[in-house]
């Protein structure tokens, strides 16, 4: 029942987004708990809206049933950011995310799609090496006060309380929309910075 | 993140993966071993013995594929399998048909469509595929089988139902999440071994960028009614399948494989230590045609092979018995053989009361049964000595 509620929990945010993106277009202020109560309650009524047999939200399951919770947790703070003006993730753990992800994503699947004999997949199922990594990663970036260790403590959270439909650690880490999200912002991250720098070599 | 909110957080930290660790610890970490077949002393009458049947009629201008079949109490049979207008069709389902002692297979119940197992696992189903039937010593009856949401059978997902009336009302389905890029390309098709805690390693397959064979290690509690999985990879690569698995003692084993290269051959390996690890991969003298085998342990631990003599089609079926543990093989009969005929899919068990119960498709109209005893074995063998 838990697995159930949880997996409307993304699509109720992915709609959120979306509306936020029509509202700051038609050029209305988002800002305050009014927005928030109406765009969340609309979000809520689309999700839950019957499509032939499910809610609008399982048919997205349908395709993917496990979005990570980093990316569970993106989507959350680019949420609340227009309503409140609270960042909740900053530019620092946005950028460890996209590396973590990366990182995770490019050690995940080629090897689990079968271009190795090695499964690291297969370490995700019990207690193993990946999660005495992630607990010594999400420590690390705790001391550096990095707030992507949030995510992380949120992650093994969601692992213990089995909030996805998967029991692998794996899935709760990473998803392939979470590094395909991960790899258009580091490209977009490195153009800006490349025309931020030539804008300063414009200047001197 | 003032100091005093880093120490809880902390402690949280420490906390959320010390529940995981005393888990594995004290709770599922268990040393499981194989379970050999279990052999009654009733076993191997004195005459030799084979019967044939169908369990289904003609299915016309459908089709049907991948019979499995299990023991229930008191010797009953039930075999599952799936059919449709064709391959992969919307409107394929999965059968169950039961036999008792002395009785005809009865008429086919449909276990599984796409319209039900999108009703109980809560999302869309474009079609329903390859059924794997088994019981447990409870006498539970377990059906694994396939989803697929998008795509051919690369896009396959595995679920997993129960019944505890031999098949007469089945459980709310449970999907198995068994790989990280969108839960696909997971397939079953053969016969699981029962494990000493009471679960099942379940030889299954995946088939997207690679091809190659996996264990999923199930176990159920008595008291929940989830089941508790993992998944295990026997081998990497692209060209072994859909393996087949003896046991030959609590803690050893020998797979044997379809294969998809131009090798043409039956792949096997050996572990040593209950699946945890696989040997190298070798090919058998034993040509394969890129179809499935099944191998079976006999009560004098000689190896009963079921597979396609050839290396091109699935024309024949014949039988093959190794006295070495699966290195050298003799054919000893030709159970199906015909001209653009197809004999595939084969499943074997050994019941109770020591007959071997094989399942096959026949020429994708029918599934055939075959039962025949070791006595019948061993004159197949006399008759290729003379």
């Amino acid at each position: 029942m838990t697995t159930w509620a949880f997996s409307f929990v993304f699509p109720f945010l992915l709609v959120i987004a979306v509306l936020q993106q029509v509202t700051i277009r038609s050029g209305r202020d988002l800002r305050g708990w009014g927005s928030a109560l109406v765009l969340g309650l609309i979000s809520a009524g689309i999700v839950a809206i019957p499509v032939g047999d499910w809610p609008l939200a399982r048919w997205m399951i349908s395709f993917n049933a496990n979005f990570s919770i980093p990316l569970t947790a993106i989507l959350f703070a680019k949420v609340v950011e227009p309503f409140f003006g609270i960042k909740l993730l900053d530019d620092r753990a946005f950028l460890t995310c996209w590396i973590f992800s990366i990182a995770s994503g490019a050690a995940l699947y080629p090897m689990a799609l079968g271009l190795s004999d090695l499964d690291p997949y297969a370490a995700g199922w019990e207690f193993s090496w990946l999660f005495v990594l992630m607990f010594f990663l999400t420590v690390v970036l705790l001391v550096m006060k990095n707030r992507f260790s949030l995510v992380g403590i949120a992650a093994i959270l969601a692992y213990n309380l089995r909030l996805l439909e998967s029991t692998n650690l794996w899935d709760y880490l990473v998803d392939p929309f979470l590094v395909v999200t991960a790899c258009i912002a580091i490209v977009c991250r490195v153009r800006r910075n490349a025309q931020l720098e030539k804008r300063a070599r414009g200047n001197q | 993140m003032n100091r005093r909110l880093l120490i809880i957080f902390l402690l949280v930290t420490v906390g959320l993966y010390a529940w995981p660790a005393y888990e594995w610890l004290f709770a599922g970490n268990d040393s499981n071993t194989f379970v050999a077949a279990p052999v009654s002393s009733s076993i191997t009458p004195d005459a030799s013995f084979i019967h044939r049947e169908f369990i289904n009629a003609d299915s016309g201008s459908g089709m049907v594929h991948v019979g499995s079949i299990c023991e229930l109490p008191q010797g009953r049979l039930a075999a599952a399998w799936y059919g449709g207008s064709r391959e992969g069709a919307q409107d394929v389902a999965v059968f169950l048909s039961v036999k008792g002692s002395g009785d005809a297979w009865s008429r086919p119940q449909t276990v599984v469509d796409r319209v039900s197992a999108s009703r109980e696992l809560s999302r869309y189903v474009k079609k329903v595929g390859n059924p794997l039937l088994f019981s447990d010593p409870g006498g539970r009856l377990w059906l694994v089988y396939v989803t697929i949401a998008v795509g051919g059978w690369s896009g396959s997902s595995l679920n997993i139902t129960w019944s505890d009336d031999g098949g007469s009302n089945w459980s709310k389905s449970q999907r198995l999440t068994l790989s990280p890029f969108f839960n696909i390309s997971e397939l079953v098709r053969n016969r699981p071994l029962p494990l000493s805690s009471g679960g099942f390693a379940v030889p299954i397959y995946h088939e997207c960028l690679g091809n190659f064979p996996e264990i999923l290690w199930l176990q159920s509690r008595s008291n929940s009614p989830e089941v508790h999985f993992k998944k295990s990879r026997m081998t990497g690569g692209n060209s072994f399948i859909q393996p087949s698995v003896v046991v030959l003692s609590p803690s050893a084993a020998r797979a044997f494989y379809r294969c998809r290269s131009y090798e043409k051959a039956i792949g096997t390996a050996i572990t040593n230590d209950t699946g945890k690890n696989w040997s190298e991969l070798q090919t058998l003298s034993l040509p394969n045609p890129d179809s499935a085998l099944d191998a079976l342990l006999l009560s004098d631990q000689r190896i009963l092979l079921v597979f396609n003599d050839s290396t091109a089609n699935r024309e024949n079926l014949r039988l093959a018995v190794s006295h070495d543990q699966g290195r050298h093989w003799t054919r000893i009969a030709t159970l199906d053989s015909e001209p653009r005929g197809e004999f595939s899919y084969p499943y074997m068990i050994r019941t109770e009361d020591g007959r071997i119960h094989l399942v096959y498709t026949w020429d994708r109209k029918r599934i055939a049964h075959v039962v025949f005893n070791e006595a019948w074995v061993d004159a197949q063998m006399e008759g290729t000595r003379k």
